[in-house]
């Protein structure tokens, strides 16, 4: 078993305008995140950082290049089965604006990834009570998003990310859509779940939130410029 | 798992009711309408069914002209049934009979009814039933006998309509002139008519001699039956029968029929066959509103779907599969479908009684028509909404995801 968590070889991303025209996003990414490793990327807007955690959650194809997760190549699969598998249970995804669904309680939401997996409705309601516990918001339960906090719905979506207990968790500006209170709980999570083993991968523009990180990895243009970026001291 | 999904697919729907609604009322109407047009289809049938059913295929009548038609001096006689009987080849049975109105009272009641001159297989050629007493015989025609045999509809009308038969047998009745007749015979009830007009119900059966003699008339013109063994030995026996009696009546080859001969199982297939012509058009325009309605879910899918992209593609990301995705929008269209079915099928069962109050409509509720309308909403609903649900089950996730 490799110890790496993701491995990239020379990926490269494009999209294709209606008129033809290409539009390079990644360009020869090389990337090697180790299992249990928490890793934050940074850099300008339009770099392709959000593209690049898209690839490694398998919502995108990749155009080039090599994928391996915990060593088995998976950027040339297609297949929808897979795909959704991967994301189901092997990774949980963390989004800037929370993306709850707004009729369902937090309970439930939680539940979900649970329901795609197959898991008996008894199961799956223990395990995402467990959850809401651990998150600290067991009281909330029965709560619809709307009817929740920023940082609530955020522990909410957290939560959910976590019900098949994946190996991966990624993270779109976590904190983007908090305050700062709200924004360092939720990074006092992560840091949580970082001394669980988890493998994490955050994309953030924000220093404060990147040095909750083990490692910064610093991307331009589409390519990675440093892949173990130092903070200016300030911070 | 596909329980869950469809709790989801409910919540959805729920959660946005009054689209729900709007989206179904298509589908509702389709149902009810197709309900309520099988229900004419079948009354209509039904109705030919019982006006005829007196009536056999292989019957042929032979009716005397009348009015203006009436251009010879002869008339059709009784005995022109037994000649038809004696050199028209396949006939199985004929009869003759009169037939005319007249008041008939028993005490203080008395109504008009129609008054059949019959012999005595006329009940069997017209499948009455006996519901008390006898039937009339050779030998009451013979003696010219004073009795009766009457339809239920005169019973009701002169004993009240909870009249004991057993009571009835036996009494006597007042004809025109105050000649008195014995009933001797009540018929069940029928329902039917042999012309249309005629009801069998409301009717008085005599010896065909004692009517002729005492009642209508020397003059009267008579309506024979024919009987063919067959129904394929109707048409050439309608040929024999008018050659046979052109032959009797000294027809000159440039004269024309002073009769009028027709095979009412014919009649009774034409009315069957417009019956059915009617209920095909009804049932394509009823199809044709189903079908626009699959069209108004597929548009509301089509809303709902380009609303929900976000969420699809959030379901994506956190494992759904395309399978899931397309199953859920399966599920709503399904449930709204069948939930307007339901509603078009117990709309359709309180629209047949109401239409049935009203004069001149005949109503009646099939199941037939409750399980075609019924499956045939749900096809509609899974055969429209399958184009949106794919669509939705193919969005690429993250360009679902960024859609606001």
């Amino acid at each position: 078993m490799s110890d790496l968590a993701i491995k990239m070889i020379d990926v490269h991303k494009s999209y294709y305008l209606a008129n033809g025209e290409e539009i390079k996003v990644l360009c020869g990414i090389d990337l090697e995140i180790k299992r249990g490793e928490f890793v934050a990327l940074m850099g300008e807007s339009g770099g392709g950082k959000t593209t690049l955690l898209n690839i490694i959650g398998c919502l995108h194809p990749l155009t080039s290049g090599k994928y391996f997760l915990e060593g088995e190549d998976i950027g040339s699969v297609r297949d929808d089965y897979t795909l959704a598998f991967i994301r189901n249970k092997k990774m949980g995804f963390i989004f800037q604006q929370f993306n709850l669904f707004s009729r369902l309680s937090a309970w439930a939401n939680i539940a979900l990834p649970g329901v795609y997996a197959g898991i008996d409705k008894e199961k799956r309601d223990i395990r995402a009570l467990e959850l809401l516990k651990t998150l600290d918001i067991l009281e909330r339960k029965d709560h619809k998003p709307t009817e929740l906090s920023g940082g609530q719905q955020q522990r909410v979506a957290i939560a959910r990310s976590l019900m098949n207990n994946p190996e991966i968790l990624l993270a779109d500006e976590p904190t983007g859509a908090l305050d700062s209170k709200n924004g360092l709980e939720v990074m006092d999570i992560f840091k949580n779940l970082a001394k669980q083993k988890k493998t994490i991968v955050m994309v953030t523009h924000t220093a404060e939130v990147a040095k909750y990180a083990d490692r910064i990895i610093y991307m331009r243009d589409g390519k990675i410029l440093d892949n173990n970026y130092t903070l200016k001291s300030d911070y | 798992m596909y329980l869950e999904i469809s709790k989801m697919a409910w919540g959805a729907l729920v959660s946005n009711k009054i689209r729900s609604f709007l989206s179904i009322l298509g589908i509702v109407i389709g149902v009810s309408t197709v309900i309520v047009v099988v229900g004419i289809g079948t009354g209509a049938k039904k109705q030919i069914a019982d006006q005829y059913k007196n009536l056999s295929a292989t019957q042929i009548m032979v009716m005397g002209m009348m009015g203006r038609g009436a251009i010879t001096n002869t008339k059709l006689k009784a005995e022109d049934a037994d000649v038809i009987l004696q050199k028209v080849s396949n006939v199985s049975d004929t009869t003759a009979f009169i037939s005319g109105n007249d008041t008939i009272s028993y005490g203080k009641e008395s109504s008009s009814a129609s008054v059949f001159g019959i012999r005595d297989n006329f009940f069997s050629i017209t499948n009455l039933d006996l519901l008390e007493g006898r039937f009339l015989t050779a030998d009451d025609n013979e003696a010219r006998s004073k009795v009766a045999v009457i339809g239920y509809g005169l019973a009701e009308t002169l004993f009240g309509e909870d009249f004991d038969s057993n009571q009835v047998v036996g009494q006597v009745l007042t004809v025109s002139g105050g000649k008195k007749i014995d009933i001797v015979g009540v018929l069940k009830e029928n329902g039917g008519s042999a012309m249309g007009r005629m009801s069998y119900d409301d009717a008085i059966f005599l010896p065909y001699l004692t009517t002729e003699k005492t009642i209508l008339g020397g003059n009267t013109q008579a309506t024979i039956v024919v009987l063919m063994k067959d129904v394929d030995y109707v048409e050439s026996g309608m040929e024999d029968v008018t050659a046979v009696l052109r032959v009797e009546h000294n027809l000159k080859l440039t004269q024309e029929d002073d009769f009028r001969i027709f095979d009412p199982g014919s009649m009774v297939g034409a009315a069957q066959e417009s019956a059915n012509t009617m209920s095909l058009l009804l049932i394509s325009i009823a199809t044709i509103v189903l079908i626009v309605s699959g069209v108004g879910i597929m548009n509301v899918m089509f809303v709902t779907v380009a609303e929900r992209t976000k969420e699809i593609g959030i379901a994506k990301a956190i494992g759904a599969k395309q399978e899931d995705v397309l199953s859920q929008f399966l599920f709503e269209s399904i449930i709204l479908s069948i939930g307007g079915g339901l509603i078009g099928v117990a709309l359709g069962q309180i629209i047949i009684p109401i239409l049935n109050k009203f004069d001149g409509w005949y109503v009646v509720p099939s199941f037939s028509g409750v399980i075609l309308s019924f499956t045939f909403s749900a096809l509609v609903g899974l055969f429209f909404g399958f184009y949106p649900a794919f669509k939705a089950s193919r969005l690429d996730p993250v360009d679902a995801l960024r859609s606001e």
